[in-house]
């Protein structure tokens, strides 16, 4: 908390997701928040990976303070963009939020193997998925401490 | 065919089997026979009887050549024919020699090369000083094959031919002799002088014509023994000078017999012969034997004509014999096109062999049969016992190694047979791999065989100068056998039938082994299909489900305010289905799970699942106020999660479908012979009993959710994890007097069980090994 109140800037948080819907209710739910923050989305895996290495349009891309992934994406899926992250020397440092809505047993055990930093299941109850938003607001940007960069 | 105890010993027989009959260096002295050295036709050995026929002694003749003993011009015919290598173009040849002044002999000259290549003339004395013309062959061939053209069977035909030879060369007796497998021969056809005694439908051992000769008679289509009675002459010098090495005179005409042979001719009054042979698809098939009491002299080219007529007549002998099979062939590639059709028709090929019309007796014209397939018989006719089978199997496994064995006397061979001679003194088998036969079996059938003279006194020895030496039989009397532990011979088109049934039948086997491995295959892929299937259900159709249930619950939350109540009951059906729907796509799921997490099979405490599924009801326990309580449960072989889960649902009904009275259940297990039997016994508001079969049905409910919620999955879930621990789940219950839910779990769980059931379902494999 301290950290982010000193550096004074509003934290990145890079959501990965193909469906507007579910966007739109990430969003609605981050709107709660009292934090500073900016949202950048992209919704497919190749913007993802193009995104985080600054390629292309993203040149001068922002450095996301947190990424919210989805498994299920268009032309490269989520499970080989967090396998990247997680290899890239400059990515991996990066906490990743799984965000599915897979209750797939070897989505699960896949993700951890590829050194996730937490899974969660999308709610089907609103106020409970407001909640969840919270809970990652709360804890990966305000109580963990990353190394900053 | 018949065991011949022979008087002797085996190795003095075996001396005599291999006795070198076309190096013997001696030749019949009737004849001249020269050795030559090509280009020169230069005499390098000669046959030591030239005075008596020249006049001229073989030390005057040795290192002439053929110019010098006979005119040039007669010899430069022969060096042309010598030249374009096709010796058939010159024999025979008349040459005249001069003996004394203006003296000539004529003798008919016949040219060979031997297996060492070297060039051979023998000569004999001509009797008529012309070739006999073509013409007079043509007419001896045609007479006799319009008379065979009107005979129907075989013996008929033999008959003529026999006939036709007497009557060109006069013999006294005309024998034509049928060798069997064995190689022992049979007399079936015979013209003779009426004075003498026939040797018609006599047997003959096998020692009589021993296999040197057997192969002689193969290469030398033709022997004449003029006089059985003179004495051999030798060849001058005995080695070849050329080979160093004895002549080989396999090809010779001259050659002299075996004394064996002379003497077993002399035991049997014959003082000439004349062998003419048989041959079919190459083998031997039977000589044409003509035998004469006194000396007999048949020219080369009457000798020939004999040994055209012979094949000629033979040829079309051979094609009758086989038309004759031809009918009987074609029944039985009927049969076995129908046992093949059966076979593939049937889900087990054995039913196929034996359950139908035609069956495999039919096949090989048998009495009984039996297919030994994985340790089972099944058997056909007249077999002999199960227990008989077993053994005769073992001995067939250890003793045979070809595609098909037979024997139409199987006690001289596995002597144990001859407690069911009966009903298998003829066997027939067909292994279909290592372990599994295919056999047909026929009757013991008491025959007569007729011998010329006592087989077993085939040979005798002599002491003469105090060697021992084996000599010919000297009597050729009818001696009768009564021959037993023989079936009827399994003909070469039954057995042909049976080897191309065994084709079929691995083709089968492994078809079937194929299809089998296929299925599993297209199992393995639907099982593939499903598990890809749930995981679409997980994801892709909660999706947009939850979609809807957010959305409106944000419509909800942010615009409570403005809405009316319809409008706020409306919402609430909507966000009511979805979560149905939810709920419903998380209990197919978990239904359609049970069986691909089966495979985690260990010993479960019983117990432990209990109370895991009690701490997850924990909520609605303490809601309802429920009393449970429980036996000692034990240890059994199940897959833990889903034990849990079957507890869960069964408590969880318990507590749901409760009456007034708080919920009071209780949990036991029982042990019978092979299996827990548990049970979840409440005190609810009970089963009509015409539901009983129902409720286990996915889907099915008796209430309406208002009443009691619920998917109408539990039970069809408790249901399929009974089914996949190869247990049963029953219900017993009155309608608002409680219900007993029981369920049991196999002993040693469902992986003995399953062992069982491959075993069943790998049947065929392991029949196949």
């Amino acid at each position: 908390m301290a950290i982010a109140e000193i550096q004074g800037r509003p934290k990145t948080i890079f959501l990965v997701e193909d469906n507007k819907a579910d966007i739109r209710l990430i969003e609605e739910a981050f709107k709660n928040s009292a934090m500073p923050h900016r949202m950048v989305t992209v919704r497919t895996g190749t913007d993802a990976m193009a995104y985080l290495r600054r390629e292309g349009e993203y040149a001068n891309a922002q450095r996301p303070d947190l990424i919210l992934l989805d498994l299920n994406l268009p032309r490269k899926d989520g499970r080989e963009i967090l396998a990247e992250i997680k290899s890239d020397p400059n990515l991996r440092r990066i906490p990743v939020v799984v965000l599915t809505t897979s209750r797939n047993e070897d989505d699960i055990f896949h993700s951890y193997d590829s050194n996730v930093n937490c899974y969660i299941t999308k709610s089907r109850n609103l106020e409970e998925l407001f909640k969840i938003v919270k809970g990652i607001e709360e804890f990966w940007l305000q109580t963990v401490i990353l190394p900053s960069e | 065919m018949v065991e011949i105890h022979l008087s002797v010993p085996d190795i003095n027989l075996n001396r005599l089997e291999q006795e070198p009959i076309h190096t013997s260096g001696k030749v019949q002295p009737h004849g001249v026979i020269f050795a030559l050295e090509e280009p020169d036709l230069k005499i390098v050995q000669v046959s030591t009887n030239t005075f008596n026929i020249f006049g001229v002694y073989p030390q005057d003749i040795l290192g002439k050549t053929l110019e010098e003993i006979f005119d040039p011009f007669q010899i430069e015919a022969i060096k042309q024919g010598i030249a374009s290598d096709n010796l058939d173009f010159i024999n025979s040849s008349k040459l005249w020699a001069r003996i004394k002044g203006d003296d000539y002999v004529v003798f008919d000259g016949v040219f060979h090369r031997n297996a060492d290549g070297l060039l051979i003339l023998e000569l004999e004395p001509a009797f008529s000083q012309e070739n006999i013309p073509f013409l007079s062959f043509y007419h001896l061939a045609r007479t006799s094959i319009n008379q065979l053209e009107k005979t129907a069977n075989l013996r008929d035909f033999c008959q003529i031919i026999v006939k036709e030879v007497r009557k060109l060369t006069g013999f006294d007796r005309v024998m034509l002799y049928k060798f069997d497998e064995e190689n022992h021969g049979d007399v079936i056809a015979e013209e003779k002088l009426e004075s003498m005694e026939s040797y018609l439908g006599l047997h003959y051992p096998e020692s009589d014509i021993p296999a040197p000769a057997r192969r002689l008679f193969s290469a030398n289509y033709i022997r004449l023994i003029p006089d059985a009675k003179v004495k051999p002459v030798q060849l001058f010098p005995i080695e070849n000078p050329i080979t160093q090495q004895p002549l080989d005179l396999t090809l010779s005409i001259l050659r002299s017999a075996s004394p064996c042979h002379l003497e077993y001719l002399h035991n049997m009054g014959v003082a000439s012969s004349l062998t003419i042979s048989l041959i079919k698809d190459d083998q031997l098939w039977g000589l044409i034997a003509c035998h004469h009491q006194t000396p007999k002299y048949v020219s080369y080219e009457l000798r020939k004509a004999c040994e055209f007529l012979g094949r000629v007549i033979f040829s079309e002998l051979s094609a009758r014999e086989e038309t004759e099979d031809y009918d009987y062939r074609m029944k039985l590639t009927y049969i076995q096109s129908m046992l093949v059709d059966y076979m593939s028709s049937e889900e087990n090929f054995v039913n196929g062999l034996v359950g139908r019309e035609p069956n495999l007796l039919d096949l090989t014209n048998s009495q009984g049969a039996a297919v030994c397939f994985g340790g089972n018989c099944t058997v056909i006719g007249k077999t002999p016992t199960e227990e008989d089978l077993n053994y005769l199997v073992q001995w067939l496994q250890n003793n045979i190694n070809e595609e098909i064995f037979y024997t139409d006397s199987l006690p001289r061979l596995y002597s144990d047979a001859e407690k069911f001679k009966e009903v298998a003194s003829g066997l027939l088998a067909i292994p279909i791999s290592k372990r599994n036969y295919v056999l047909w079996f026929r009757p013991e059938v008491i025959q007569t065989v007729n011998w010329g003279g006592d087989p077993n006194k085939a040979y005798e020895t002599t002491h003469a100068e105090g060697n021992v030496r084996l000599s010919p039989r000297k009597s050729f009397e009818l001696w009768k056998e009564t021959v037993r532990l023989k079936s009827l011979p399994w003909k070469q088109v039954e057995i042909k039938a049976a080897l191309e049934l065994r084709k079929a039948i691995i083709n089968i086997v492994l078809r079937q082994a194929d299809e089998l491995a296929q299925l599993a295959q297209d199992l393995e892929r639907s099982n593939a299909e499903l598990k890809k299937f749930a995981y679409v259900a997980s994801h892709d159709l909660q999706e947009p489900l939850n979609q809807v249930a957010n959305y409106v619950q944000l419509l909800e939350m942010r615009y409570r305010d403005r809405l009316d109540e319809d409008a706020q009951e409306f919402i609430g059906y909507t966000v009511e289905g979805v979560s149905l729907m939810q709920t419903l796509i998380d209990d197919v799921l978990a239904y359609s799970k049970v069986d691909m997490q089966g495979a985690e099979f260990a010993f479960t405490d019983a117990e432990t699942a209990l109370e895991k599924a009690i701490a997850n009801l924990r909520g609605r326990i303490a809601e309802s106020g429920a009393r449970i309580t429980r036996d000692r449960l034990p240890t059994v072989m199940a897959d833990g999660t889903q034990l849990m889960q079957l507890f869960q649902n069964l408590v969880g009904n318990a507590i749901k479908f409760r009456s007034e009275n708080p919920p009071e259940i209780q949990i036991s297990a029982q042990r019978t012979e092979d299996a827990w039997v548990f049970s979840v016994k409440d005190n609810g508001i009970g089963i009509d009993p015409q539901f009983f079969e129902r409720i286990f049905v996915i889907f099915q409910r008796l209430h309406t959710r208002d009443e009691y919620s619920g998917t109408g999955m539990g039970l069809a879930i408790c249901k399929k994890i009974v089914e996949c621990h190869r247990g049963r789940i029953w219900v017993e219950s009155e309608l608002g007097k409680g219900a007993t839910f029981y369920f049991t779990v196999p002993v040693g769980g469902r992986d003995g069980d399953r062992r069982n059931t491959r075993k069943a379902q790998n049947y065929l494999f392991s029949r196949g090994q």
